[in-house]
C-alpha cells in the first residue's frame, strides 16, 4: 500500500497553497451548476464522476453483471495543478474506483509529478516530469481514467485491458519530453524510465504467483498531429516488467513476466466524423519456473464516430484480440490444460450513442456482440467462461 | 419633419417598405449562411503582449495551451467562451483551422494526464473584453464591434 503515497508529497505545494489563499465561495443557489471557487489564476481543480450500469449474458464483466446487471463500475476522480512559472507544473490525480473484482476499490493516486521545461519558445518544448507520470501509450491512455475524454463506456479493450489499468496507466519515476511545432505538423516526444505498479488484482490469479511487485520498465511514444489534431499518427515502444513469486513454495528464484508492445496510431478528425485505428503486437515472455515461453499477441481496432449535432455522437467499432498469434483459435491453448479456446481471442463489435446534455453533464450507451473471452478475468467468471456473450452498458458522467 | 396630416417622403417610404420585409431577409440570411450565422472574430491580447502577428502553428500553439509564454518570456493567459458559444465555434473553425471538439480534447488531453492546464473560461463577450483589458500577457477573441484601443488586436496568418 505505500506504493500509492510514495509520491503524495509532490501534490503537497499546491494543497498548502490553497489552504492559505483559496477562499471557496459555492453558489448554494446552484451547487453543482459552477464551483466558484475564488483560486488563483495559476491553480486549477477539475474533478469528475461517472455510474455505468451494465447487464450481460453468458460471461461477468466489472461484476456479477449477469441477469439483472451490475451497477459495479464507478469513477470519481479529484485533479489538481498549479504552475508558478510558465515552466513549472505539479499536477496530482486522486481517483476512487470499482469495477467488479477487476480493481480493489480504493481512492489511489493515479498521477502526481514535478514537471520543469528546460526550453520553451514557440517552435520548441523540452522538459522532464518527476514523480507517478502517465505511460504515454496510444491514443487513449494517458487519460483513460476520465470518462470524457474515452470514445465509448470502454476503451477498446484489445490494446487498452482494463483488468491491469494501474499498471499500464502509470509509473514511479521519470518523462522526458520534447515537442517540435512546424508549418507541417507538431511531432511530440515522451519517454517514460519507471518502476512499474504491478498492484491491479488481477496480476496474482493470472501469472499463478503469490506475490506480485513492480520492476524497472519504459515507454516511448512518438506522435504526429497535423492541423490542430486532424490528423493524428502515433507509434508507440514499451517494456513492461512486472516481478513475481510462482505459487510453488519450494521455487524460491525471482520470476519475471516482460510485456514488449508495439502499437501503431492513426485518427482523422473531420468537423461531423472521426476514424481511428490502432494495431498492437504484443511480445511477451514469461521467465519462471527455470524456463522461458515467448509468445506475440496481436490486436487491433477501427472505430467509426459520426456527430449528428454538438451533443449528440454515434460510434461503430470492430475490435480484435488475438493472446498468441501462432494460436488464434485456441486449439493449442486448450490442449495446453490452462485455459479453454476461448480464452485466446476475443471479437468485440461495438455500437453506441453518446448525448452532452450539458457541457459538463454526458449520457452514454452502448451494445456489444463478442465472440470469445479474451480479455474478460477469469476470476470474475469462475464456473468457465462461455464463447459468445453480450453486453449492454449506459452510463451517466459528471464532470467540472 | 413628419406633422399632424403630412405625407411620408419617398425614402421614408422605402425604410418603412424595407422594416415590414426585414423576417424574410432574416429567415434568407439564415437559409443561405447555413446554421452557423457568421458574426466576423477577431484575436485580441492585452496591450501588453509583445507579439502582434502569429503564425496559424503558433495561434494554435498558444490556444491550445501548449505554448505557455510570449516572445519575451512572459507568461500567456489564455479566455475563452464555452464550447457551445457560437462565436468559439467560428473563432476555431475561421480562425484555428479546427472544431471547438478538438480544443475540448486538446485541453483535457492536458490537465486530466497533468501535463498542463486548461484556459480560463468566461461567460460572456463583455466579460471576455473586460478580463483582457485588465489581465497582463491575456490573449482572447472579440466580434469586432467590442474591440477597441484598450486592447491590441492580433492578427494571425
Amino acid at each position: 500500500m505505500n506504493m500509492h503515497y510514495r509520491w503524495s508529497w509532490v501534490m503537497a505545494f499546491p494543497l498548502l497553497f490553497m489552504t492559505v489563499d483559496g477562499r471557496a465561495e459555492i453558489d448554494w443557489s446552484n451547487p453543482l451548476g459552477k464551483l466558484d471557487l475564488k483560486l488563483p489564476d495559476n491553480v486549477q481543480i477539475h474533478g469528475f464522476a461517472s455510474q455505468a450500469y451494465i447487464l450481460t449474458n453468458n460471461n461477468n464483466f466489472f461484476g456479477y453483471s449477469k441477469n439483472m446487471g451490475s451497477l459495479d463500475f464507478t469513477e470519481i476522480g479529484l485533479n489538481g495543478s498549479w504552475r508558478p512559472r510558465p515552466n513549472l507544473q505539479t499536477s496530482m490525480q486522486v481517483v476512487y474506483r470499482r469495477a467488479g473484482l477487476t480493481d480493489d476499490s480504493y481512492a489511489r493516486i493515479d498521477f502526481g509529478f514535478l514537471d520543469y521545461s528546460f526550453l520553451s519558445d514557440a517552435e520548441h518544448l523540452v522538459g522532464v516530469r518527476l514523480g507517478r507520470v502517465v505511460n504515454p501509450y496510444g491514443l487513449y491512455n494517458d487519460t483513460r481514467d476520465m470518462p470524457f475524454t474515452r470514445p465509448s463506456i470502454f476503451l477498446p479493450q484489445s490494446i487498452y485491458f482494463d483488468i491491469n489499468r494501474n499498471t499500464a496507466l502509470s509509473g514511479d519515476g521519470i518523462q522526458l519530453y520534447g515537442e517540435h511545432r512546424t508549418d507541417y505538423g507538431d511531432f511530440l516526444l515522451q519517454f517514460n524510465g519507471m518502476e512499474s505498479r504491478a498492484n491491479d488484482p488481477a496480476w496474482k490469479p493470472v501469472l499463478f504467483a503469490r506475490s506480485v511487485e513492480g520492476q524497472l520498465s519504459w515507454v516511448g511514444r512518438l506522435m504526429y498531429e497535423w492541423q490542430g489534431g486532424r490528423v493524428r499518427l502515433g507509434v508507440t515502444s514499451a517494456d513492461l516488467n512486472v516481478g513475481f513469486q510462482p505459487r510453488q513454495v519450494d521455487y524460491k528464484a525471482k520470476s519475471n513476466l516482460s510485456f514488449a508492445p508495439v502499437l501503431f496510431s492513426f485518427q482523422y478528425n473531420a468537423e461531423d466524423w472521426s476514424l481511428t485505428s490502432e494495431y498492437a503486437i504484443r511480445y511477451s515472455e514469461v521467465d519462471s519456473l527455470g524456463q522461458k515461453v515467448n509468445f506475440a499477441g496481436e490486436s487491433y481496432y477501427v472505430q467509426g464516430t459520426y456527430r449528428f449535432t454538438t451533443e449528440l455522437e454515434a460510434f461503430l467499432r470492430y475490435d480484435v484480440y488475438y493472446g498468441d498469434r501462432n494460436d488464434r483459435n485456441g486449439k493449442k491453448l486448450q490442449a495446453s490444460g490452462l485455459g479453454s479456446a476461448q480464452e485466446a481471442f476475443a471479437k468485440d463489435i461495438a455500437v453506441g450513442l453518446r448525448w452532452d446534455l450539458t457541457q459538463s453533464i454526458m449520457l452514454r450507451t452502448e451494445y456489444h456482440y463478442v465472440d470469445g473471452a479474451g480479455w474478460l478475468y477469469v476470476g470474475e467468471n469462475k464456473d468457465g467462461l462461455s464463447k459468445y456473450w453480450n453486453m449492454f452498458a449506459a452510463s451517466i458522467s459528471f464532470r467540472f | 419633419m413628419s406633422g399632424p396630416g403630412s405625407v411620408a417622403i419617398p425614402h421614408e417610404r422605402r425604410l418603412i417598405a424595407l422594416r415590414s420585409l426585414s423576417p424574410l431577409f432574416f429567415v434568407l440570411a439564415l437559409l443561405i449562411c447555413g446554421p452557423t450565422p457568421a458574426f466576423g472574430v477577431e484575436v485580441v491580447a492585452n496591450r501588453s503582449v509583445p507579439d502582434v502577428v502569429l503564425k496559424r502553428s503558433t495561434a494554435w500553439a498558444v490556444f491550445s495551451m501548449r505554448l505557455r509564454t510570449w516572445s519575451d518570456g512572459s507568461p500567456t493567459t489564455v479566455f475563452v467562451l464555452g464550447d457551445g458559444n457560437p462565436i468559439h465555434s467560428e473563432f476555431s473553425k475561421t480562425i484555428l483551422d479546427t472544431f471547438p471538439y478538438q480544443l475540448r480534447r486538446a485541453w483535457d488531453r492536458l490537465v486530466f494526464s497533468g501535463t498542463g492546464q486548461a484556459p480560463l473560461e468566461v461567460g460572456s463577450i463583455t466579460e471576455m473584453r473586460d478580463r483582457i483589458r485588465s489581465t497582463p500577457g491575456s490573449i482572447g477573441y472579440l466580434p469586432p464591434a467590442l474591440v477597441d484601443k484598450d486592447m491590441r488586436t492580433v492578427k494571425v496568418e
